[in-house]
């Protein structure tokens, strides 16, 4: 049973962390909240709330800890399930198939539906693996004097938080027979994924259309109603369609070639020559489907920040943290402005992790040997680097104005009362650490290629976690200093702090040319 | 046109400890075919990446056409097409994509001789490059260079996964591209395809060229083989010059001759000499004696 210790392992893991968050709020909900008057309060800025219940799901019963939890974890849960069921399953078969090592299994006595029925079982092991760490912490934390959440509806919950785990686990054992690669299935199962969503979206976003919920698995999850008044017969829809997936998933396995598909893959496209007139163009066309995804990320997380900073910014009028994290980035007052500012860090990470993919675009580019084809013909070095560098700040500018005006038109829409040119210039705001760091990244690639990557990603994590340990050490600002995130001003709780901005784009400017210079001077380096 | 198409100088790539060339002289004139032969690891791809400034030399200097390879790489690209032995092409795009895009970076494509060239490989320029088998890859990449009609054909290993008739259509190429003018260098271990095309021969052992030449003034340096069928027992012949790896069967001899026959001859006179041939050695043995192989029997 290869596929059940590969599904266990992670199955774990992820149980541990969603049994910890599970309990962590349960646990927070009485000290955040400790008597009536504040949980009244979260209850009337937070229920009925269009932004809150578009992300979240319908809210009900917040003034309860069981409905709190409810509220703060079965989506995030449910959606991450989700993401790793279906990564797990594509992988333990598509991706193996795709690998080549199928053959070596099925080269055995074992049958195609044999193998794809063993997969099956390894990935529900791996639900079953999810699911007791994540019911284990529930009932021990819901049965603390405070919380008072019985073992009953604890399980109950436990079962529904992983149940987007299961569904999406049998999706991704189907696609991924169906599809010709792994790449596609993911793609099929990401599509399904985003459609539940936005159906689930839509269902709570007016009383008159919640039936529509049944029609998204998502929205099954949500009619489960865990902790806040049980519907079982939500899980018939769930377990028909991990059956049904699972059934499908059997039937082609049994009847396909190895490394065939049911679906067609695209492998005879028409040719589109427009943009491969030369290098850099090429580069567009390598990069832009990365580049667009990135954009929509951004612009939907711009998105949801405006449609919740109304209601966000009353709830965190009464949060002390809150002001007091703000207060040290140099920002004061309070409402929808300082969560807006405090939120726009997150894009600035987010932004920062975007364009430490182009870094490591750029050196895979030279790891897999694709830019000797380039370098060969008439494609100077610095040329090519240049190019690719411009893609990074073009993604750059890009994703920070489009996290700005998607706020705006989720604030506009809640009517909260932020102005167009104060969140424009709030995204652009994020651009200035992700220069510094495509800068930090190209001169890395200068000098030590093959550490390019490692320390690219390695600053953004640095630049997240800095904020953790400089708190814990105590170590007072310089620590803090070593952050690119952390020289931002949280407009639009401030002014842009433009000299910071200036250094941060002047010094990733002046990496870029010497890793440009660097480049242009050393061996070409494999993988 | 009085430079030579390449002309290499004590060119020499260490890595750590590792010398992988070893200050390599060579000079190849304008419209000749090399063959440039070596086993795996003697730094025949390491001397094509320097000469494409891939990678920078150690010491020495390189030149196509007079151009310095390691100062100016782009201007002295105009003049080579280079064609890999491991190819890696971006998988997203098709057949037609790479060529049309591989043609525009390198500047000028012959566009009547590239559809020649679809057409004598065989070969299907609609799918993506994902769903090519390794000897499709290695023909498309194939038609990339030849399709430039460049001065100086750099080819390393050009025909790996091409099946028989795929290798013949490549020995055509090389021969027109011969009749053209261009200049061809070709690493290979492919013995046989050298042999037939390569107007001179560069053997390179361990990171040294240990014999340049034509492949007749190899042949002519080296031993002739020689086998005998006698009426008597065969005659000592440790004391006889120039004859070397001796084998007796009975009255049968064989063995290795280097410089005139003469002495042999009469060594085994009085023994009478009912039957003898005697051949130049193929490339193979050439290749094998550098090698500090056994050499054919």
């Amino acid at each position: 049973m290869v596929t059940a210790r590969r599904a266990a392992r992670p199955g774990i893991l992820w149980g541990l962390v969603f049994g910890g968050t599970v309990a962590a709020t349960m646990t927070q909900y009485s000290s955040l909240f400790p008597d009536a008057a504040s949980r009244a309060r979260l209850a009337l800025s937070v229920q009925g709330n269009a932004g809150f219940e578009a992300l979240f799901g319908k809210i009900h019963a917040i003034d309860t800890v069981a409905g709190y939890t409810a509220y703060k974890t079965l989506f995030t849960l449910m959606v991450l399930g989700a993401i790793w069921g279906l990564l797990l399953a594509t992988r333990v078969t598509r991706g193996e198939e795709d690998a080549g090592r199928w053959e070596l299994l099925r080269s055995g006595r074992t049958t195609a539906a044999g193998a794809a029925a063993q997969a099956a079982a390894g990935l529900g092991a791996g639900v079953v693996c999810l699911w007791l760490p994540t019911a284990t912490f529930a009932m021990w934390a819901g049965g603390a004097d405070k919380v008072g959440v019985g073992a009953g509806p604890a399980l109950y919950f436990a079962t529904a938080a992983v149940a987007g785990a299961a569904m999406f686990m049998g999706i991704g054992l189907a696609a991924g027979q169906l599809a010709p690669t792994r790449h596609d299935a993911n793609v099929i199962g990401a599509g399904v994924m985003a459609a539940s969503y936005l159906v689930r979206m839509v269902a709570d976003s007016d009383a008159s259309l919640g039936w529509l919920r049944w029609a998204s698995p998502f929205g099954w999850i949500e009619e489960l109603r865990p902790l806040t008044g049980s519907h079982p017969a939500a899980f018939v829809p769930v377990v028909v369609l991990v059956a049904a997936s699972v059934a499908v998933a059997l039937a082609v396995a049994a009847r396909r070639d190895l490394g065939a598909s049911a679906l067609a893959g695209r492998d005879t496209p028409p040719a589109r020559t427009f943009l491969l007139s030369g290098q850099a163009g090429l580069t567009i066309r390598l990069t832009r489907a990365t580049v667009v995804v990135w954009l929509l990320a951004l612009a939907g997380t711009g998105l949801v920040f405006g449609l919740v900073t109304q209601a966000a910014g009353n709830a965190a009028k009464g949060s002390a943290t809150l002001e007091r994290v703000i207060a040290r980035l140099g920002a004061s007052g309070a409402g929808a402005v300082v969560y807006l500012g405090f939120v726009f860090l997150m894009a600035a990470g987010m932004v920062a992790i975007a364009v430490a993919g182009q870094v490591a675009a750029l050196r895979n580019e030279e790891a897999t040997g694709h830019l000797d084809n380039l370098l060969v013909r008439r494609v100077a070095r610095w040329r090519w680097l240049a190019a690719r560098l411009a893609v990074g700040v073009g993604l750059v500018v890009l994703a920070s104005a489009a996290a700005g005006l998607a706020a705006w038109v989720g604030a506009a829409s809640q009517h909260a009362a932020v102005g167009f040119g104060d969140l424009l210039v709030a995204g652009l705001n994020v651009a200035p650490p992700a220069v510094f760091v495509l800068g930090i990244g190209c001169l890395v690639f200068g000098i030590r290629p093959r550490a390019a990557v490692a320390v690219t990603y390695g600053l953004v994590v640095w630049s997240f976690l800095v904020e953790i340990v400089a708190s814990v050490v105590d170590s007072g600002q310089w620590l803090r200093d070593t952050s690119p995130l952390l020289h931002i001003a949280p407009a639009p709780a401030a002014d842009p702090n433009w000299t910071a901005a200036g250094w941060l784009v002047g010094l990733g400017a002046l990496a870029a040319l010497a890793g440009i210079a660097a480049f242009s001077r050393r061996d070409l380096q494999g993988a | 046109m009085g430079d030579p198409a390449i002309r290499v100088e004590g060119l020499s790539k260490t890595y750590g400890d590792t010398r992988a060339l070893d200050s390599l002289d060579l000079e190849v004139a304008p419209g000749e075919v090399i063959g440039y032969l070596g086993p795996n690891g003697a730094g025949k791809t390491t001397t094509i990446r320097l000469l494409l400034g891939l990678i920078r030399a150690t010491a020495g200097r390189a030149e196509i056409f007079g151009i310095d390879c390691q100062e100016r790489p782009v201007d002295a690209h105009a003049r080579v097409a280079y064609v890999p032995g491991e190819v890696n092409l971006w998988p997203s795009l098709t057949g037609t994509e790479t060529l049309h895009v591989l043609g525009r970076v390198h500047g000028t494509v012959d566009v009547a001789y590239r559809d020649v060239l679809l057409q004598r490989f065989e070969f299907d320029p609609g799918k993506k490059v994902r769903a090519y088998s390794k000897g499709n890859r290695q023909k498309l990449i194939l038609i990339a260079g030849l399709m430039t009609r460049a001065d100086l054909l750099l080819l390393d290993e050009p025909t790996s996964g091409l099946d028989p008739l795929m290798e013949r259509a490549f020995r055509d190429c090389v021969a027109e591209a011969r009749q053209r003018g261009q200049t061809v260098f070709l690493s290979s271990h492919i013995l046989s395809e050298v042999e037939a095309l390569c107007d001179r021969i560069a053997i390179l052992r361990s990171g040294r060229l240990v014999e340049v030449g034509t492949l007749a003034e190899m042949r002519h340096l080296s031993a002739l083989h020689v086998e005998a069928d006698l009426d008597a027992a065969v005659p000592d012949l440790s004391a006889v010059a120039g004859v070397t790896a001796v084998e007796v069967e009975g009255t049968r001899l064989r063995c290795q001759v280097t410089g005139p026959m003469e002495p042999l001859l009469s060594a085994l006179a009085p023994a009478g000499v009912r039957h003898l041939v005697s051949r130049e050695p193929s490339l193979e043995e050439l290749f094998l004696v550098h090698y500090g192989g056994t050499g054919a029997p």
